[in-house]
């Protein structure tokens, strides 16, 4: 049983980082397809469209970020706390890093047509960025009131 | 997670529609279009390929009588395997039907003998209520009143135009929750016939073909000298 606890404590610690990684794959993939698919079509812009496609990343540095910050012995007394908050807050990030990048192909997709809207368009994917900010701080200070 | 987002990058290469009667030009070539779709995985490019075939009028041969046309259907329809292809095909198909009853009412004609003489669910519904104008449709079709009294007013283009319009409304709707999925390269593609087929019209080439076939009928009548005057 001890062990159990012990090993969930460790895929907390590595979760957030791996969950954060793998939205962010996942969400840069889909924005930096539909950036491909604009500079196809399109005769200028291309350095805007890769720079919208690569928000998504932010997630995998939060999730580094908070790795590090829950980074202690893990022990039966830290290991929970450790997992829960690891596996949460990096769920949080995946969850946000697909969905901002379905955001941001949106985005690519809307500014193509009508470069006029391309700040406007960005709005979505800046609020689920903010979405993924509040898990991240809210993650780093519960991190400060587990024992060392 | 991410099938509705499959097509991202084919979509985002793809020029956006503007308004279907403003348009001079599709937004690109039939050859373009082609190009780009090759990025389809084989069993949705099998799927879109019949779907033209069914739909499309550049690929409907002339020459084929109304029950070949709804054979090849039948024998089509139940083969795609995508079932937002499959129900498109059945309401486009449904359409067609509704407006074959017309044209053939406007001719006088009796209401058809046979069983399946058309496609999708109104076959029944137009037997029964033959002599009413809109089949007592209106509310299933709310474009069925306007395309018979269009009809009735020989009012070919005003019914182009709204049979057109009718289909290209009928795709916006289709296009809410599709962006990158396999349903939004199918809206494109069908609207990117839609297009063409209003583009290829040409009025002035419409009159002198009319102008051709009054000097082809006239062609050896002796006009009285007053008249010809």
């Amino acid at each position: 049983m001890n062990e159990l606890v012990i090993a969930l404590g460790w895929a907390g610690l590595c979760g957030a980082m791996a969950l954060g990684a793998i939205g962010s794959i996942i969400g840069c993939a889909i924005a930096g397809q539909a950036a491909i698919g604009a500079m196809v079509d399109t005769d200028s812009g291309y350095g805007r469209y890769i720079g919208i496609s690569v928000m998504p990343s932010s997630q995998v540095i939060y999730g580094i970020v908070i790795m590090f910050t829950l980074q202690r012995e893990v022990t039966a007394e830290t290991a929970p706390a450790l997992f829960g908050i690891g596996i949460l807050a990096g769920l949080a990030l995946l969850f946000s890093a697909v969905r901002q990048g379905q955001a941001c192909a949106s985005a690519i997709h809307a500014s193509k047509t009508k470069p006029e809207i391309f700040g406007l368009s960005l709005a979505p994917a800046a609020i689920v960025e903010g979405f993924a900010v509040f898990a991240f701080v809210f993650a780093l200070v519960l991190a400060g009131g587990i024992p060392a | 997670m991410t099938d509705s987002h499959r097509y991202a990058m084919l979509l985002s290469a793809l020029p956006a529609h503007g308004a279907l009667f403003a348009a001079r030009q599709t937004p690109l070539s039939r050859l373009r279009l082609e190009q780009r779709l090759t990025q389809l995985d084989d069993e949705d490019a099998r799927t879109l390929r019949t779907l033209r075939t069914l739909l499309e009028w550049a690929e409907q041969d002339p020459r084929s009588s109304d029950q070949a046309v709804l054979e090849r259907a039948r024998r089509l329809i139940p083969t795609l395997p995508d079932p937002f292809a499959r129900d498109l095909a059945d309401w486009r198909l449904e359409m067609r039907t509704l407006i074959c009853a017309l044209r053939h009412r406007h001719r006088g004609e009796p209401p058809p003998s046979e069983r399946r003489w058309g496609h999708g669910r109104w076959s029944g519904q137009v037997h029964r209520h033959w002599n009413e104008p809109a089949f007592r449709l209106e509310r299933a079709c709310p474009w069925l009143p306007e395309a018979a009294r269009r009809l009735d007013q020989g009012d070919a283009l005003g019914l182009e135009r709204l049979l057109l319009r009718t289909v290209w409304d009928h795709l916006e709707r289709l296009h809410d929750g599709h962006h990158f999925d396999f349903a939004a390269v199918i809206i494109y593609a069908l609207r990117w016939d839609l297009v063409a087929r209003w583009t290829s019209y040409h009025h002035e080439r419409a009159l002198t073909r009319f102008d051709d076939l009054v000097e082809t009928a006239l062609d050896g009548v002796e006009l009285m000298p007053e008249v010809a005057a």
